[in-house]
């Protein structure tokens, strides 16, 4: 009986574990599969002629005959709407008051729909933002366009509750010279815009064009790049010497047990905490840099992952075997010269993790980098302007796109095309420290 | 054609090494924000070499940033306050207001909200409190969701010296939003919800209600009938030197193009001479 019992809870046990582990790894496919697909959007989608127009008229990429012929046609198809809206506007003057100021609102839309579709009519003045120089330049979005175009949204209320009625514009200019806009528009939308598989691995490292309605990420996967390891810069040396200083030097006693306890209580601290500390302190305190700055972003992660660096190489120095430090020790070394020459060679393994983790840590981190180093927009910065330029970096951007930025329905991939690519650096850096460990292993016991 | 990119970047860079001009820092209001990015990316674009950062940390911060140094131009979507004026003269900053736009404050409603417009009494009667269901002022059965911007930033002070008077008090209930973006999609997706952004934040996906029967645009900010408008700044240390690069970028708000991106942005540029 007891027996059956004890089986009974063993087995209990297992299953709990099992369906932790179950429901962790579903809990990560629920986020990253959405993250992963979207995101692989920014790289790989159906790219209009917009698109090509775009590529050559900022970053000068592409066939420029190609693309030359490519929008001949494209205008005539074109051609239709544009001339249909210029007709209308005349007619819409001849018309009488009532009838005038009843479709002037919609035609409004239509023509302002129009723009934001295919940009503006050629001929037409410059647009003096560069997001309204193009149309759309995704097939996905000008699909999108193109019904705010053909049906209006209207909302029918009732006592039960609202519901939500997309109207045809049509009917509404049935006879009116408009009316072409809607037949061509419905059939030829295709022809407009020549949509195409693209693929555009430079939005890694492309530069944002107008707030990021265009272009890529470069600067912020180069301001991710610079923060975290810049912070490892700041943190492996100190973490090290001061996880030596624990483990070899320190005499077990209250001062150390204190010490331990700071240490603890460090990788405790909420991030926004060291966030505030590091503008308090780096930058209005000690000037590091005259404001936001890369340095001042760099020195608050480093104390952000500080004590992952030294627990970690703690732990690898504790694990290394006793027999090493007694060898060397035999030998004649010196206590310094053993911790040199042995012990951290050894230990070296369990070292690197901790600091490629602590590198993923620093790369995703926001809170610390919102007062000290991050920036909505910004060029990519050169290698000798890191002491004192902030930098927009991966994480807080992501954040700004979605919630700050005054477009954000209309650049969904961008926002996505950030969430992966973030993810992807960091899991890139766990597996690079799987991968170090293995073969730093290997090398040692062989 | 290329060789005035090339030109233009050698120029960049000689003008950087000879005057280390090439850099300029904004920090501030969510509310200005959008202008400021347009005219440093627009800046960037003709001047290829400068660096022009800006961030969106809020109003509040951007003075903070001013008084402590950290910014070269500090947007606010109001202006200082008496406290922060005092602060300033303490430590010797000189702030030196320029208006860049002006602004109203829409207040907006999820779209499948029937009541079409409110009084400024109602407004306030609504976050303060005393109306609490959409019902009582025309609406369908449903609870109104506050939604407000955070007490750090220049929105938040306009509505309440405008709308709720300076001694009213918020709702306990309502939702403090750090942000204009993050007010538009709460409201966005929240059906009983009430919020107020800048006017170039305000698409179609929300409805904007007429305010004592005025429809909020830039015809009626310009024609001083909308109740809550306001203006923008960018607050400068002193007034700037006349080649400095703080200077061209203020400057932007008076030429063609600038007030042109001021409209295209949803703003009321001021107007021209």
């Amino acid at each position: 009986m007891r027996l059956k019992l004890r089986k009974l809870l063993d087995r209990a046990l297992t299953t709990c574990g099992y369906l932790a582990i179950g429901g962790m790894a579903l809990f990560l496919l629920w986020v990253l599969v959405p993250v992963f697909t979207k995101g692989f959007g920014a790289y790989v989608f159906r790219g209009t002629v917009e698109h090509r127009r775009m590529m050559v008229g900022e970053f000068g990429r592409g066939d420029l005959d190609r693309l030359r012929a490519e929008l001949a046609e494209v205008l005539r198809v074109r051609e239709t709407v544009y001339q249909a809206v210029a007709a209308f506007e005349r007619e819409l003057d001849a018309m009488p008051a009532a009838r005038r100021k009843a479709l002037k609102p919609a035609f409004r839309e239509v023509r302002e729909g129009v723009s934001v579709l295919l940009g503006p009519e050629p001929g037409a003045p410059m647009p003096a933002l560069t997001r309204r120089l193009y149309g759309q330049t995704r097939w996905e979005k000008a699909r999108e366009k193109a019904d705010d175009i053909l049906f209006e949204e209207t909302w029918v209320y009732s006592d039960a509750g609202s519901r939500r009625v997309l109207v045809p514009r049509a009917p509404q200019f049935e006879g009116t010279a408009l009316a072409p806009v809607f037949t061509s528009l419905e059939r030829d939308l295709a022809a407009m815009l020549r949509p195409r598989i693209t693929v555009y691995p430079r939005f890694l490292t492309d530069r944002s064009i107008d707030a990021h309605f265009f272009g890529g990420i470069g600067p912020e996967v180069l301001g991710t790049l610079y923060l975290s390891l810049g912070a490892l810069l700041v943190a492996v040396p100190l973490g090290i010497v001061a996880a030596v200083y624990f483990q070899e030097y320190a005499k077990e006693g209250p001062r150390v047990a204190f010490l331990r306890s700071c240490v603890n209580t460090l990788a405790g601290v909420p991030s926004v905490v060291f966030g505030l500390f590091g503008l308090a302190f780096f930058i209005n305190t000690l000037h590091v840099s005259p404001g936001k700055s890369v340095l001042a972003g760099a020195l608050t992660l480093a104390l952000l992952v500080l004590p992952t660096v030294i627990r970690a190489s703690e732990e690898a120095i504790a694990a290394v075997p006793r027999a090493y430090k007694e060898g060397a020790m035999a030998l004649g070394a010196g206590r310094f010269r053993t911790v040199a020459t042995v012990i951290l060679p050894a230990a070296l393994p369990g070292i690197l993790t901790g600091i490629v983790i602590s590198m993923g840590r620093a790369a995703g981190e926001t809170a610390p980098i919102i007062f000290t180093a991050a920036v909505s927009v910004g060029q990519m910065v050169k290698p000798s302007e890191v002491l004192s330029q902030p930098t927009p970096a991966l994480s807080w951007n992501l954040y700004n796109l979605c919630t700050e930025h005054e477009a954000v329905d209309e650049l969904r991939h961008v926002q996505f095309g950030m969430a992966a690519t973030l993810v992807l650096i960091v899991l890139a850096l766990n597996l690079a420290a799987i991968l170090l460990r293995a073969r730093i292993a290997r090398r040692l016991k062989g | 054609m290329n060789q005035n990119v090339v030109m233009s970047v050698v120029l960049g860079i000689s003008v950087v090494s000879a005057h280390a001009q090439g850099k300029l820092v904004m920090d501030g209001s969510t509310t200005v924000g959008p202008i400021a990015k347009a005219f440093a990316e627009t800046y960037m674009r003709q001047n290829p070499g400068v660096n022009i950062t800006v961030s969106e940390s809020g109003s509040g911060n951007g003075a903070k940033a001013l008084l402590n140094g950290t910014c070269d131009i500090a947007n606010l979507s109001r202006h200082l306050k008496e406290s922060e004026k005092k602060a300033m003269s303490e430590k010797g900053v000189k702030p030196v207001a320029h208006v860049v736009a002006f602004d109203a404050l829409p207040v907006i409603v999820h779209p499948s909200n029937r009541v079409k417009g409110l009084t400024v009494d109602q407004i306030r009667d609504i976050y303060t409190g005393k109306i609490t269901n959409w019902k009582e002022i025309g609406g369908g059965d449903q609870r109104i969701v506050v939604i407000s911007r955070d007490t750090n930033s220049g929105t938040f002070e306009t509505f309440k010296e405008l709308v709720l008077g300076n001694d009213s008090k918020i709702v306990a209930s309502a939702e403090y939003t750090g942000s204009n973006g993050g007010v538009r999609q709460r409201v966005q997706m929240t059906k009983g919800a009430i919020g107020y952004a800048g006017l170039g934040f305000v698409d179609r996906s929300v409805k904007a209600l007429e305010v004592n029967g005025v429809v909020p645009s830039a015809e009626s900010v310009i024609a001083k009938q909308y109740p809550i408008s306001r203006e923008l700044y960018m607050f400068t240390n002193g007034e700037p030197a006349a080649d400095s690069l703080a200077a061209k970028l203020l400057s932007m708000s008076r030429t063609e193009k600038g007030r042109e991106i001021i409209e295209e942005i949803g703003y009321v540029p001021v107007p021209g001479k």
